[in-house]
């Protein structure tokens, strides 16, 4: 299936420019002049990956991105912010803890722009796809997760923890990973969320050891059920 | 705060020197476009190769004048190696990710996964070791250990690595100043 991307640029020629790029790498591209605009777009379609310019003048993309979390959602697709200044990393100023998942500079070798847009979307698609390991059966898309016949009554950030983890089995993945795909983001004050996920997935499958703790690190999936 | 700009030695004579190649490479364009419009037809790989040459000085003058932190990873793992990339880059960083060792850009920090290490040439060797790298291991021990020596490292992280200790290695790196 072709993937649905949205640019989103007040200058109407590098929005055409950045789509037809992407067109001819075989997406299928929309195009929105205003943070707006896109926000409207969103709401009757969600894009599959979202390629937004920083500086616009009805609101900048950490605006943009706030909305799109607003009430705590974390942006069910992948975006990359295009931006044409640079900063130090003192300077604190990207915001791409909001919920951005990659940025690329204005002016950025066209290949490598098109692997970003193709690894934000694996990444993505990695991280859906369902799981069946032995027993454990885990499919977050649908809400379920069963260990046999036994149904595992999980929520979603825990539902989608546990798919992550299964599917990297053997694999220590780190919090900050867990953070970001899971909460969209890797702010820090989610961590306490994130460790009462790790409990309740336990006590759900009822298996405490299978889900590891890596002092500092994060968790490991260790068992094969 | 040590940014690229206070380690570099001589950040106005390279910041003149980045302008300067800028400034050349334009009129260059500027130049060849005049001289199409008059025969008709652009010469278009030219001004591509002379583009791609601007935006590089450019490139430099912003490191130089901005102190933006230019960071290559260099893993064998191409999806590994960019998630760590992309992980610098919402930190704030210029970063890259690479199969292999390939020319560095001006200040470029390099973060070296040691599977990379047996297929490294001799010169890449000592470029690399010249960039006193990060090095990733999956491994600690002592031998592992030995071939970061071996290679000058600042400092020897064993994976996996959380970004931010990753960053706070990247900043003892530029602390110490070029090599």
């Amino acid at each position: 299936m072709t993937a649905k991307l949205l640019v989103v640029d007040d200058e109407p020629r590098t929005a055409e420019l950045t789509a037809l790029l992407l067109r001819r790498a075989g997406y299928s591209v929309e195009v929105a002049s205003s943070g707006t605009e896109a926000l409207e777009r969103i709401r009757t379609g969600s894009p599959d990956l979202m390629l937004l310019d920083y500086e616009m003048p009805d609101m900048e993309a950490p605006e943009v991105l706030d909305s799109l979390r607003s009430g705590g959602a974390r942006i069910p697709f992948p975006v990359i912010i295009l931006t044409g200044a640079r900063h130090s990393p003192a300077d604190q100023v990207i915001g791409l803890e909001r919920g951005a998942t990659d940025f690329v500079v204005k002016g950025t070798d066209r290949q490598v722009v098109l692997a970003r847009v193709h690894s934000a979307l694996r990444e993505r698609a990695g991280s859906l796809t369902s799981i069946t390991r032995g027993r454990l059966h885990v499919d977050a898309s649908r809400g379920e997760a069963r260990l046999g016949d036994r149904v595992l009554k999980l929520e979603r950030r825990p539902l989608l923890m546990l798919q992550l983890l299964a599917n990297r089995s053997g694999e220590v993945v780190s919090r900050a990973e867990l953070l970001e795909k899971v909460w969209g983001s890797s702010y820090k004050g989610f961590e306490h969320s994130l460790e009462q996920a790790v409990h309740q997935v336990r006590r759900e499958l009822k298996e405490p050891a299978w889900i590891e703790t890596v002092r500092g690190i994060g968790y490991r999936f260790v068992v094969q059920p | 705060m040590a940014t690229g700009s206070s380690s570099s030695p001589e950040p106005r004579a390279e910041l003149a020197q980045a302008l300067h190649r800028l400034r050349s490479t334009l009129a260059r364009m500027r130049a060849e476009l005049e001289v199409a419009e008059g025969d008709g037809g652009a010469p278009v790989d030219r001004l591509l190769s002379d583009m791609r040459e601007a935006l590089e000085a450019l490139g430099n003058v912003e490191s130089t004048a901005l102190g933006v932190v230019r960071v290559l990873v260099v893993d064998d793992d191409e999806r590994l190696g960019e998630l760590t990339a992309r992980g610098l880059r919402r930190l704030g960083y210029d970063a890259e990710s690479s199969l292999a060792m390939r020319t560095l850009r001006p200040r470029e920090v390099v973060v070296f996964d040691l599977s990379v290490a047996p297929s490294l040439d001799e010169p890449s060797r000592a470029a690399l070791r010249l960039s006193r790298p990060i090095v990733l291991t999956g491994a600690s021990d002592p031998s592992s250990r030995a071939v970061a020596e071996d290679l000058d490292a600042s400092d020897y992280l064993i994976k996996p690595v959380d970004n931010e200790v990753l960053a706070a290695a990247i900043k003892r790196r530029k602390a110490e100043g070029q090599p």
